[in-house]
């Protein structure tokens, strides 16, 4: 396949990707569901992928390309961050320490609690 | 909208630079999400534009935040028997992360001596943002600062999470992904993908779960402990 060609078919698969999440946002607003549009279109997606619907490679290229540059469509909300430089010069310290050690806490909480029960099962298969 | 188009192509060069450094020197603190935003801010200070403009250009990398969710539905789907074969340690794990998350982070915040609107604000902080400002909504929190815990959330958890990694030996696939993305969401999930596409995959499966959880249970949470 030509280089022109595959950049094609992503950039018209990430197309389809925008299409279905504009599509679950509406359905949400629609039922008044709780839950985002995007939740929703993992599992539309997922389903449609389990029950053979759509193909692999109908969205996979497209949607590698936006996995991998995730980080990216972070940046403006956290260039956002700028709008509440008041609020953080007063208590921006506290609130470091409340994230800080609440994200270790957490991370701590998961990590161990998973690896503990990875190795009983691992001991009880051996 | 000419400055939103420039604030626009200045970001992405800011970031790509970030993203070249970053793979030469990967540290923590070269880390984009940290160092890309520093810059940007810096500079729309000097430069006096405000948020608002920046937004007009910067909105559209954000609108790609929704498809790229979806696209966590790829791995998923790749990587679904080794979701099932470890189906009982990723919910019983996200689980103690997601209500831990919200116990500490209200207890650290009423020590903190924050006050209330700010601490209801922090208890969704650590899952996708749609889902906390949701969230943060409903329990009387403020959504847009909420977003904003989120994403500083974010931005800490993908730096402090590889030094719990290696301080506490953490090598396991499984509890490497639930616990970079019970604790810090889609960017978790994205240094959860550097290092392995399995570490990646159980962690956009936590970050959805931890969602699922916090939206399901922070109300409950709320009535009961602080009033």
């Amino acid at each position: 396949m030509s280089k022109l060609k595959a950049l094609f078919i992503g950039i018209l698969q990430v197309v389809v990707l925008f299409l279905i999440s504009m599509a679950m946002n509406k359905l949400t607003e629609l039922l008044h569901l709780k839950i985002p549009g995007s939740i929703l279109g993992i599992v539309l997606v997922f389903i449609l992928l389990k029950t053979k619907v759509i193909k692999l490679e109908w969205i996979e290229r497209g949607a590698n390309w936006l996995l991998a540059e995730l980080l990216l469509f972070f940046i403006p909300s956290a260039v956002g961050v700028m709008q509440y430089i008041p609020m953080l010069e007063n208590e921006g310290l506290q609130i470091l320490v409340v994230v800080i050690l609440s994200t270790v806490i957490v991370m701590l909480c998961s990590g161990i609690v998973a690896s503990r029960i990875t190795k009983r099962k691992e001991k009880k298969s051996a | 909208m000419i400055l939103g188009l420039i604030c626009l192509l200045f970001t992405l060069a800011v970031y790509w630079v970030c993203k070249k450094v970053y793979k030469s020197k990967p540290r923590v603190y070269f880390s984009p999400l940290l160092v890309t935003p520093i810059i940007l801010v810096v500079c729309l200070l000097l430069a006096k534009v405000s948020y608002t403009s920046y937004s007009q250009g910067g909105k559209l990398l954000s609108d790609f935040l929704q498809p790229a969710t979806i696209a966590f539905a790829v791995p998923l789907y790749k990587y679904f028997n080794v979701l099932k074969k470890y189906m009982v340690e990723i919910v019983v794990s996200v689980l103690s992360g997601s209500v831990a998350a919200m116990i500490s982070s209200a207890f650290l915040a009423k020590w903190m001596h924050l006050d209330a609107s700010l601490i209801n604000s922090l208890v969704p902080r650590s899952v996708t943002t749609p889902i906390a400002m949701n969230v943060s909504q409903v329990i009387g929190g403020i959504p847009s600062i909420t977003a904003i815990f989120v994403i500083i959330t974010g931005i800490l958890g993908t730096m402090i999470g590889p030094v719990i990694l290696k301080l506490f030996r953490i090598e396991n696939e499984i509890a490497r992904g639930v616990l970079l993305g019970t604790s810090a969401h889609g960017t978790g999930t994205s240094k959860a993908f550097e290092l392995s596409s399995l570490t990646g995959t159980i962690s956009s499966i936590s970050m959805i779960l931890a969602g699922l959880i916090t939206l399901g249970i922070a109300p409950l949470f709320i009535s009961l402990m602080l009033h």
